[in-house]
């Protein structure tokens, strides 16, 4: 059986994000790392906003983190989203210090709860950015 | 301005606001943004007892308003300006714009600047704009199904709850407060009865926020003119004594329970010559319930974290304990885009001329005005305030 894939907004690539994109497309999450001052940058970025070095290293992320704060979507803001709500849309901290906003499907949230990167083909072929789920 | 005029400075402190002026205020209307920027206009030159040909600089805040922008609204309305400004501040931006326009008549770039903000928009054009709001917010908010300002600001409130143990009982009394204000003014968009227990019981748009705890995206465009104050007439004219802003801090938190005004709260008080408790009435920028609790701390009328029970103390309509908003503010006026970030300055000037008619707050001498805006990543990336005083 097949299930039509929503119309989902897509982000749309450029020189600073494709790695991160195309990780995605393989189920994994990609992390832009400065070699400069050593920190986790997300959104992709064509420079470090901590530190203005240039020298950022792409590097797949461990794909786990924790809930900061969540909001449960009751009125998404674009239609291809209105047949899956509530949409739950997290603030997660990842494990290597970045921080994310990023849907979790699956199970109950809360925060301080920890999560992991849904790394599946399905998800990398049907959401248009990593999605996480409960540990 | 003259040419011979160029350049004379001017004292910061004799130079406020000297006119005011609204649209009317519309769900939907064929209305054009520059029809809403004319009706504004022309009320604050109205207002000032000024003609057109006094107007030699020009500010405006809006997001509907390109492909045009400053010096394309200026040929537009027949205007030779010596001094353009087009806000980037979202809804912190009309309050910076009259903050750079005293700054811009100081050093003799302009001699009276017309500062406008607004949009012509609805709820259906609020949510396509939000979509495409800024390029972060494109690619790594919109695909998640995101939820517009309303999922990005109920993960600031849960946060605030579960942090500091703030109640939704307590932020509704914002929303209750401002709307038995909005029921004495013909130009609020929700003018129905409004009680704590409606609060409570309204259905559910991003968890937890609920449906009063959102603005009405409309049709709008508000105005001031800022000028020498001895070109307004007597106890007509409103000093600006202090004004502050700030963007993108802090710079690296996606949902952070501050947003600048923490930063310049001492310089702002400083400059006004008094502190918080010498205030009669506050227009915060009231996106969201929480985004005015948040500035009420953070601008000192409450210590940080105590927001829930200050409010469950005081009372919030014109006649309350705390006026504030005292036009029933965006929460029940509607937020006409940008001009969500005048809206608050022009009430601020009509009660300090005593003008404000039925909703008039008792004795308002000093006021404080306070923007917010321009969602990021998680968050409105810039503040701005000022503190209006009455001019002798």
């Amino acid at each position: 059986m097949t299930e039509t894939i929503p119309h989902y907004p897509q982000p749309v690539t450029d020189a600073d994000n494709r790695p991160f994109l195309d990780g995605w497309r393989r189920g994994q999450l990609y992390l832009q790392h400065c070699r400069g001052c050593g920190k986790a940058v997300f959104y992709p970025r064509s420079l470090c906003p901590h530190c203005w070095s240039t020298d950022l290293e792409w590097r797949q992320a461990s794909g786990r983190g924790t809930v900061v704060s969540y909001s449960r979507i009751y009125r998404p803001n674009h239609p291809a989203f209105n047949d899956e709500v509530p949409i739950v849309l997290a603030e997660i901290r990842l494990a290597e210090g970045a921080a994310l906003l990023a849907r979790i499907l699956r199970g109950d949230v809360e925060s301080g709860m920890e999560v992991m990167l849904m790394a599946s083909a399905e998800a990398a072929e049907r959401f248009p950015l990593p999605v996480f789920q409960p540990a | 301005m003259d040419a011979s005029s160029l350049g004379r400075r001017l004292p910061a402190e004799s130079i406020g606001i000297v006119g005011y002026g609204q649209s009317v205020y519309s769900k939907k209307t064929d209305r054009t943004l520059l029809s809403l920027f004319a009706e504004a206009a022309k009320g604050a030159l109205h207002s000032a007892g000024l003609d057109k040909s006094s107007i030699d600089g020009l500010a405006v805040c809006s997001f509907d308003l390109p492909p045009d922008n400053a010096v394309t609204l200026a040929e537009q309305f027949g205007l030779s300006v010596s001094w353009a400004y087009f806000g980037t501040a979202g809804g912190a931006g009309p309050v910076a714009s009259v903050i750079n326009a005293i700054r811009a008549i100081e050093h003799g770039h302009a001699s009276a600047v017309l500062c406008l903000a607004g949009d012509a928009y609805d709820i259906g054009g609020h949510y396509r704009m939000m979509d495409n709001f800024n390029r972060a917010l494109r690619n790594y908010g919109t695909p998640n199904g995101f939820g517009g300002a309303n999922g990005l600001f109920a993960i600031v409130q849960r946060k605030h709850m579960e942090t500091y143990g703030t109640r939704p009982e307590e932020l509704g009394r914002i929303s209750v407060g401002q709307r038995a204000s909005a029921r004495l003014n013909d130009n609020a968009l929700l003018r129905g009865p409004l009680t704590i227990e409606d609060y409570l019981d309204a259905r559910v748009i991003a968890d937890p926020i609920r449906l009063y705890d959102c603005v009405l995206p409309c049709a709008g465009a508000e105005a001031v003119l800022v000028a020498p104050l001895d070109r307004a007439e007597p106890g007509r004219g409103v000093r600006v004594l202090a004004g502050y802003e700030q963007h993108n801090h802090p710079p690296d938190e996606i949902a952070p329970l501050r947003g600048g005004w923490e930063l310049f709260r001492d310089a702002l008080y400083r400059d006004a010559g008094y502190g918080p408790s010498d205030i009669d009435f506050v227009q915060a920028y009231d996106d969201y319930p929480i985004m005015v609790a948040i500035q009420l701390e953070d601008l000192g009328f409450c210590a940080k974290g105590e927001v829930g029970k200050f409010l469950a103390e005081n009372t919030f309509s014109f006649d309350g304990s705390f006026p504030l908003n005292t036009n029933g503010g965006q929460l029940s006026c509607g937020q006409a885009g940008a001009g969500g970030g005048m809206i608050g300055l022009v009430e601020a000037i009509r009660q300090l001329r005593g003008e404000a008619g039925p909703w008039q707050v008792e004795g308002a001498r000093r006021g404080l005005v306070s923007g917010y805006g321009m969602v990021g990543y998680g968050h409105g990336l810039s503040t701005s305030s000022v503190i209006l005083e009455g001019a002798k």
